[in-house]
């Protein structure tokens, strides 16, 4: 084994722990934020990015935060205000909705290790 | 849950919308074997777009570099078509593999249709079929079915008499009086004790109801039939039906969280990521195999607080009260109907008599969490869930 050979070698076996990580870990955070409403296209929006945005539904207008890589309804013109109790998402997957108004917001991400979600 | 669920709710959910799913860990293992099959053949492969070539003297490890460098496979990703709709009142997500988009489309509008159909014709407490054959009995009077209300009505006997009437669809008078005939039960009191009594004294049971002739009649006008614990699953059934009918062989329908799946994704089977009752995330997991639903009741889906104390709102028909004990029970069977009105009945049956209401229901895979955390399931079922997270669980199997 030539001295390249060696390095080539090392250079994998380096990228291993990476890859590992990369590709099996448990890395549940998400990456984006995707907001749906019946009276409009569908918004993605980075959750690094901070804002506050107004989406118009069934109903009237629900107030949606996006802060510190977390989302959450801030207000929503429904009855029960579960929506606003469920508080912060952020794990990949993880969904909140305001049905009277047709609102949803869920997290996406690169976490697709189910095809569905039973519960 | 209840089929006119509307309100506000918070849930974990598969992320939708047309998508190409991320690697897999099976994926990546196929694509390394795929690498090496080409590796040890000495010649060039394209991985990906990129042309990884090398010649057998280079030796093993420029091979190695090769391998780990293109490892996201040389096998094209699942195309899994994702769509979310609202339907039966609530969130359904439907996933279809192997059909082009524009048919996948076509069959999530046929499905939806359906499925909205069967949610209007059932709902409980708004207009429709159902509440007209309820203020009918009420009155003493026989009502007329068609086929397919007559299978369902029908369903109901058969499904509460193998549960010993724990899952008791004629007792739809106790869950109003609970509050859960509404889109969304406000955090008001609990019903007066001397109402509940009255209703679990009155001792409403499908079996009673007389159908024959495509006539339905009661002699106990207690009687007010909810079919908000199998419907789903009925709903979920005949979607599965009408995709078939169309041509499609690989799909999930998952409505609300429960779901039924047909089929696998080009040979990897569906992954089902089963909800942990009290943290947010995943307690388990499990593959699918040809066609199975999975179906779940759990303690945290409908319910209000009052004082600082939590109603569900799975209604144990022999104390007229919310069941005690109880988390959740997952329940795999073919059949949604079944899978449905199971997850509700081993929920009341609890933890001294799910075993037995399951096995008396054909049910062999449970998994029954109650509200200690302390897992209970068949040996079937320990066979086919993968738990997901790192804590100690206290775990029963039993035959």
């Amino acid at each position: 084994m030539t001295l390249a050979d060696k390095i080539v070698v090392a250079l994998a076996l380096l990228l291993l722990p990476f890859l590992y990580i990369e590709f099996w870990g448990n890395s549940s955070q998400g990456e984006a934020v995707q907001i749906r409403s019946a009276n409009s296209e569908d918004i993605t929006l980075p959750l690094d990015q901070d804002k506050r945005l107004q989406i118009k539904g069934a109903l009237g207008s629900s107030t949606i935060e996006i802060k510190n890589r977390q989302v959450r309804f801030i207000d929503s013109p429904c009855q029960g205000k579960q929506c606003i109790t469920s508080g912060w998402l952020h794990k990949d997957g993880q969904l909140a909705a305001c049905l009277p108004n047709g609102v949803t917001v869920q997290i996406i991400g690169r976490d697709q290790r189910f095809d569905a979600v039973n519960f | 849950m209840n089929i006119g669920n509307v309100g506000c709710t918070s849930r974990t959910a598969a992320s939708s919308e047309l998508m190409v799913r991320g690697a897999h860990p099976t994926q990546l293992l196929k694509s390394v074997g795929c690498a090496l099959r080409t590796m040890m053949a000495g010649g060039k492969h394209i991985i990906n777009g990129a042309q990884c070539v090398y010649a057998r003297h280079l030796g093993a490890p420029y091979a190695v570099l090769c391998m780990i460098l293109f490892l996201t496979g040389c096998e094209q990703r699942p195309q899994v078509y994702q769509q979310q709709v609202l339907a039966l009142g609530t969130l359904v997500d439907i996933s279809i593999y192997g059909v082009n988009e524009e048919k996948a489309a076509k069959a999530v509008t046929a499905v939806t249709n359906k499925m909205e159909a069967i949610h209007h014709d059932w709902h409980a407490w708004q207009p429709s079929k159902l509440t007209y054959i309820n203020q009918q009995l009420a009155a003493g009077n026989s009502v007329s079915l068609n086929p397919k209300q007559q299978q369902l009505i029908q369903t109901g006997i058969e499904l509460a008499r193998q549960s010993d009437d724990l899952f008791n669809p004629a007792a739809g008078r106790l869950i109003a009086l609970w509050g859960f005939h509404s889109d969304e039960r406000p955090d008001a009191a609990p019903p007066a004790n001397s109402k509940i009594q009255a209703l679990v004294k009155a001792d409403v049971r499908m079996s009673k109801l007389f159908l024959q002739d495509q006539q339905l009649s009661s002699p106990n006008p207690a009687v007010m039939i909810d079919v908000g614990g199998y419907a789903k699953g009925y709903a979920v059934d005949q979607a599965i039906d009408e995709l078939r009918r169309l041509g499609i062989n690989n799909a999930i329908i998952n409505a609300g969280g429960d779901l039924r799946a047909i089929g696998d994704k080009g040979g990897l089977p569906w992954r089902i990521g089963i909800r942990h009752p009290r943290q947010t995330g995943v307690i388990a997991s499990l593959e699918t195999h040809g066609d199975e639903s999975v179906f779940t009741s759990g303690d945290y889906e409908r319910y209000f607080e009052f004082h600082g104390q939590r109603f569900h709102h799975i209604i144990d028909p022999r104390s007229g009260r919310p069941a005690q004990g109880t988390s959740s029970v997952t329940i795999i069977h073919r059949d949604a109907s079944r899978a449905d009105a199971a997850a509700t009945a081993v929920f009341i049956a609890g933890t001294d008599l799910w075993r037995e209401t399951a096995r008396a229901m054909g049910i062999d895979e449970v998994m029954l969490i109650d509200t200690a955390g302390t897992i209970y399931m068949t040996e079937a079922m320990s066979r086919r869930v993968h738990i997901e997270i790192d804590n100690q669980i206290n775990t029963i199997v039993v035959p």
